[in-house]
């Protein structure tokens, strides 16, 4: 008997009102764009956080606090910002981005890269300067000792990369701006993310297809989540 | 073998020394004693080429080491080991730690080559980890990790991976004052260990019955200069100095 009414659940869920590969091809471009955002931010935040733990100039305080006040900065000035930058009258309206894939790369990378900056930065502070202080008393150059204070602070690094990726792929206003929400019209998705999508099928009433698509953010940014939560407790020393 | 001559140094207004000279040759165990606070960590990072004194000279056979370019004062500083109070292992397998100094005196195209074959398969431990483990007595930790270690045999890891390149020189700050006394026997012997290899070997330390036992010479340091330097039974028996006697003694007391 219970047996019967799972089953009759089954097909309720795999019949789903929406195309082939429209589900597939969100997922594809929110995690294209994500991806790709998180990896431009982490090769520009990590080089610029060894810099800022490891070096000392004027103004480092400064820069510090710039670093912080971007992780709460809106999401939706960003978009604001990254489109006026991309349009036609814009410094970068020639490279005809508005709309594309690329601009929802350029404003996720704004916003990931103040916490992968400041969440590094603390983990490299993090490092106990005895530490440094050995590198270099035997023998290791300036390189060396960054190099050993990177592998020091790894796991707090991974937690920090990770950390974007979640701001980034859960992001909905700036990518809602500069990207459109477009699909083609075979229904296949431009520049229509996960999180793009579920505010617009929400407002359309399609509540099913909302629920599916929050149902895939959901069980993507748990994933991401167990992961940092896992890294976070390696970088804690005994 | 490394000489400092006539050097002052001061931490913005406060002079850490003034005009003083001391010098350690290969082969030999010179012990710097002073009282806690009197600038022995600092003496032993200026001997270590980790910061130019603001005035004087600090040479290594006879090259003076802040009148050369940065590439020569890096091979010159290569050719000397330091171990510090606290062991400040990395977070890596022991072997890892040992091999550090060998590690980062390869070329880059060596360097490269050895992380990417160790992804597939082991390159072996090199005899000189190996020979530095066994003065220590761990060559069974080789392949725990560091932060499994307890304080003392952290310390003699510290020591192995301080030896493990050869250097010319071994500067050692307080490194036995964390330590129950069997680990201190065991940094006692390896430092007897080292001179033998011909390693010179500069020990700052509070404890003066350690210096009297593994010195063949001892510097005091008082206040911000070397009051006496000579052969161990001179300074402990028969100091010419008055206030040096008077701290050996006890009766001076910081």
């Amino acid at each position: 008997m219970p047996i019967e009414p799972a089953a009759q659940l089954l097909p309720a869920v795999v019949d789903l009102p929406f195309r082939d590969g429209y589900v597939s091809s969100i997922i594809y471009v929110s995690l294209y764009v994500s991806l790709a955002a998180v990896a431009l931010s982490t090769a520009f935040s990590v080089p610029v956080a060894i810099l800022l733990g490891l070096a000392d100039f004027p103004g480092k305080q400064f820069v510090k606090s710039v670093i912080n006040t971007g992780m709460g900065f809106p999401s939706v000035v960003v978009g604001l910002v990254v489109l006026f930058a991309v349009s036609n009258q814009g410094p970068l309206g020639s490279l005809e981005l508005v709309f594309t894939k690329e601009a929802m790369i350029m404003s996720q990378f704004v916003l990931a890269t103040p916490p992968i900056t400041a969440i590094s930065l603390a983990a490299i502070a993090g490092v106990d300067e005895p530490v440094r202080d050995a590198a270099h008393a035997l023998g290791g150059t300036r390189f060396d000792v960054a190099l050993v204070v990177l592998k020091e602070a790894r796991y707090g690094i991974a937690t920090a990369i990770l950390a974007g990726f979640g701001r980034a792929i859960s992001e909905v206003g700036s990518v809602l701006i500069v990207g459109g929400n477009i699909t083609s019209a075979s229904g296949i998705s431009k520049t229509r993310t996960l999180t793009t999508a579920i505010q617009l099928e929400a407002r359309q009433g399609q509540y099913e297809t909302a629920m599916v698509l929050g149902a895939v953010l959901v069980a993507l940014v748990l994933t991401v989540n167990a992961v940092v939560v896992r890294f976070g407790d390696r970088g804690v020393k005994p | 073998m490394i000489r400092a001559t006539d050097v002052s140094h001061a931490y913005g207004e406060d002079p850490v020394f003034r005009d003083l000279s001391i010098d350690v040759d290969t082969g030999e165990v010179l012990a710097v004693i002073g009282p806690s606070g009197v600038g022995k960590t600092t003496l032993l990072r200026l001997l270590a080429l980790s910061f130019e004194p603001d005035d004087g000279t600090v040479t290594v056979d006879g090259t003076d080491a802040w009148a050369v370019d940065p590439d020569e004062r890096l091979s010159l500083r290569r050719r000397i080991g330091m171990v510090f109070q606290e062991a400040s292992l990395f977070d890596a397998p022991v072997e890892r730690n040992v091999e550090y100094g060998l590690r980062i005196r390869r070329s880059w195209t060596d360097r490269l080559r050895h992380e990417l074959r160790s992804v597939v398969s082991s390159n072996g431990t090199a005899d000189a980890v190996r020979d530095s483990l066994d003065i220590v007595g761990l060559t069974d930790k080789m392949d725990q990790h560091a932060a499994s270690l307890s304080g003392g045999e952290a310390q003699r890891v510290s020591f192995a991976r301080a030896v493990a390149y050869d250097p010319d020189v071994l500067l050692l700050d307080e490194p036995t004052s964390d330590l129950d006394p069997r680990n201190t026997a065991v940094i006692e012997e390896a430092i007897a260990a080292a001179r033998d290899r011909g390693i010179g070997v500069v020990v700052a330390t509070h404890d003066m019955h350690q210096a009297e036992r593994i010195a063949d010479r001892v510097a005091v340091l008082l206040d911000d200069r070397i009051t006496e330097i000579g052969p161990t039974a001179e300074i402990f028996d028969d100091p010419d100095d008055d206030r040096t006697r008077k701290f050996i003694s006890g009766e001076l007391v910081y």
